[in-house]
């Protein structure tokens, strides 16, 4: 599943925003054709790290929208500093992206 | 459920009124519809119908959604994968560019046409299919979404910004136009409504927990991204699958994309829009 | 269904290898050791905050500005954007109230991040959206109200 990574300026701070393809079923919706229930499968908790030191640490839910995007904002990150984003689901399931700022 | 809509129209006192114009010309039609909507929403000038609903002050309660999606627009991975495709040489080396004029830059504004020369009308999508198979490659037959409707944005891009310029210089234009334009005010399916009905006269107006979109600039953005269709992983959408999604709504059998009725509709539209940049693809609920 | 509420019932968010030797997790499925399990499953907002935040009681504060439709268009993606001038913001989360396990989202900051957040949640119905704020150890709350209804105008 695809992990897509965005860095912009906004005003003194860059803001990093990262989406992730990933159905996040609550386990509570049934399958049309078969009627069973889809198990619950979505993404438990989210990392970003910018130059290998951790700035944000994100857990979620089942309240968050299929293809979960998140946005932060950090101070002092400059041109060619390394953005990296990992997650894991609650199936054991991971991915990640990196990017570097422009 | 249609009895209690019905009922519910008619305590709103929706209008079903006549076509609005008895005017002889496209020109004169163009004129008048565009003042319509001039004098209906006074405040939002003729380039921003390009954003449908979210241009219309009515909408400024949810207008917000729309801002906050276009912070990492949803439909940026199609538009990647739609470029990628117009870029990639066919089996035989050729491009989609190869079969336009001038790469296909700034022709979306002239979309649909009659050729007079292969005595058709062209559309982008027949003529992205014809591109395939006359360079040795099969035809696209979901016209609605996926692989067409990112070729169709791809081709559409190459005119952004661009304001639709629609000449009907053959009889054979004018005669889709007064189709399409029949089509367009004729009432139709269970519930006998026109697409004017909601979109002229009641353009602005809450039904069923929506606001209905001002006719003027429908299709400019288009292929579009909507946020109801993603929910069943086929976010994208071309005008004609928008169109039998409309029929469906007043209960009125849908046609086939790329029927003839659709195309006619389709210029007739793109005509009304003349002065309209495109803004392709858009975000919709 | 019934299994994932005895889950709820037994499951304490440290207990990862009980779970896995009583049987309880199914297969291939592996609850993330550093998940706030308890908030994340509190069916309401009191027991979600004393799980995420240690305390169920948060003063209002007008530091903290969230942004959000006043209506959303699709209950299924609501953007809310959140951002704080408070001092020494250690972490926020995203409550929907009226939803059937309200806490949607945390974030825990560290380094050089600033007092913003940003996602997209789930509405089920009409509620109001609350966001805590950590500020230094104290906790504040804001809330805004978003107006779900299910549209008919689809294609």
């Amino acid at each position: 599943m695809a992990t897509k990574i965005k860095a912009r300026q906004k005003g003194d701070a860059t803001e990093i925003l990262v989406l992730v393809q990933h159905p996040m079923e609550t386990g509570s919706r049934k399958d049309k054709k078969t009627k069973k229930e889809i198990p619950a499968h979505f993404i438990q908790t989210l990392n970003f790290t910018v130059n290998g030191k951790s700035v944000a640490d994100v857990s979620m839910g089942t309240g968050v929208s299929k293809n979960p995007l998140v946005g932060i904002r950090v101070k002092g990150a400059k041109s060619g500093d390394k953005i990296s984003v990992t997650w894991k689901d609650n199936k054991g399931e991971t991915g990640g992206a990196e990017s570097a700022i422009k | 459920m249609n009895k209690k809509l019905i009922l519910m129209l008619a305590g709103l006192g929706i209008a079903f009124g006549a076509p609005m114009t008895a005017s002889a010309s496209p020109e004169g039609d163009l004129k008048e519809f565009q003042g319509y909507f001039k004098q209906r929403f006074p405040t939002v000038p003729l380039e921003a119908y390009n954003d449908g609903v979210n241009a219309l002050p009515q909408y400024a309660d949810r207008v917000e959604n729309w801002k906050l999606l276009m912070d990492f627009p949803p439909f940026e991975d199609d538009v990647e994968k739609g470029e990628k495709m117009w870029n990639t040489p066919f089996k035989n080396g050729k491009t989609y560019a190869s079969c336009f004029e001038n790469g296909g830059v700034g022709l979306a504004v002239g979309y649909p046409w009659y050729d007079t020369k292969d005595k058709k009308m062209r559309t982008i999508e027949a003529d992205i299919n014809e591109c395939r198979v006359d360079n040795g490659e099969e035809p696209i037959k979901n016209l609605k979404n996926g692989k067409m409707a990112q070729l169709v944005i791809a081709f559409k891009r190459l005119s952004n910004g661009k304001k639709m310029a629609i000449n009907l210089n053959t009889p054979e234009e004018i005669a889709a136009y007064e189709k399409g334009k029949q089509y367009y005010w004729a009432r139709r399916g269970q519930l006998n409504f026109s697409c004017a009905n909601c979109h002229v006269q009641n353009s602005g107006n809450k039904i069923r927990g929506d606001v209905l979109s001002a006719a003027l600039g429908h299709g400019t953005g288009f292929p579009v991204y909507r946020t109801k269709w993603a929910q069943s992983n086929k976010p994208l959408g071309t005008i004609h699958r928008r169109y039998g999604g409309c029929n469906k709504q007043v209960r009125a059998k849908p046609l086939k994309p790329q029927s003839d009725a659709y195309v006619a509709l389709e210029l007739y539209q793109a005509y009304m829009n003349t002065g309209i940049p495109l803004k392709v693809p858009s975000q919709r609920q | 269904m019934k299994r994932r509420t005895f889950l709820k019932g037994t499951v304490a968010s440290s207990a990862l290898a009980v779970a896995a030797g009583a049987g309880l997790l199914r297969s291939g499925q592996v609850l993330a050791a550093d998940w706030a399990t308890d908030a994340f499953n509190a069916k309401d907002v009191a027991s979600a905050s004393k799980a995420a935040f240690g305390s169920d009681g948060a003063a209002d504060s007008q530091d903290i500005k969230i942004k959000a439709p006043l209506q959303a268009e699709n209950g299924a993606v609501v953007p809310v954007k959140v951002e704080s001038t408070l001092a020494d913001i250690k972490s926020m989360a995203i409550m929907v109230a009226k939803n059937p396990t309200p806490l949607a989202t945390k974030v825990d900051f560290s380094g050089d991040s600033v007092g913003y957040y940003s996602t997209r949640v789930k509405m089920g119905k009409t509620s109001d959206i609350l966001v805590y704020v950590n500020s230094g150890g104290k906790i504040l709350k804001a809330s805004a109200m978003v107006k779900v209804t299910v549209g008919g105008c689809g294609g």
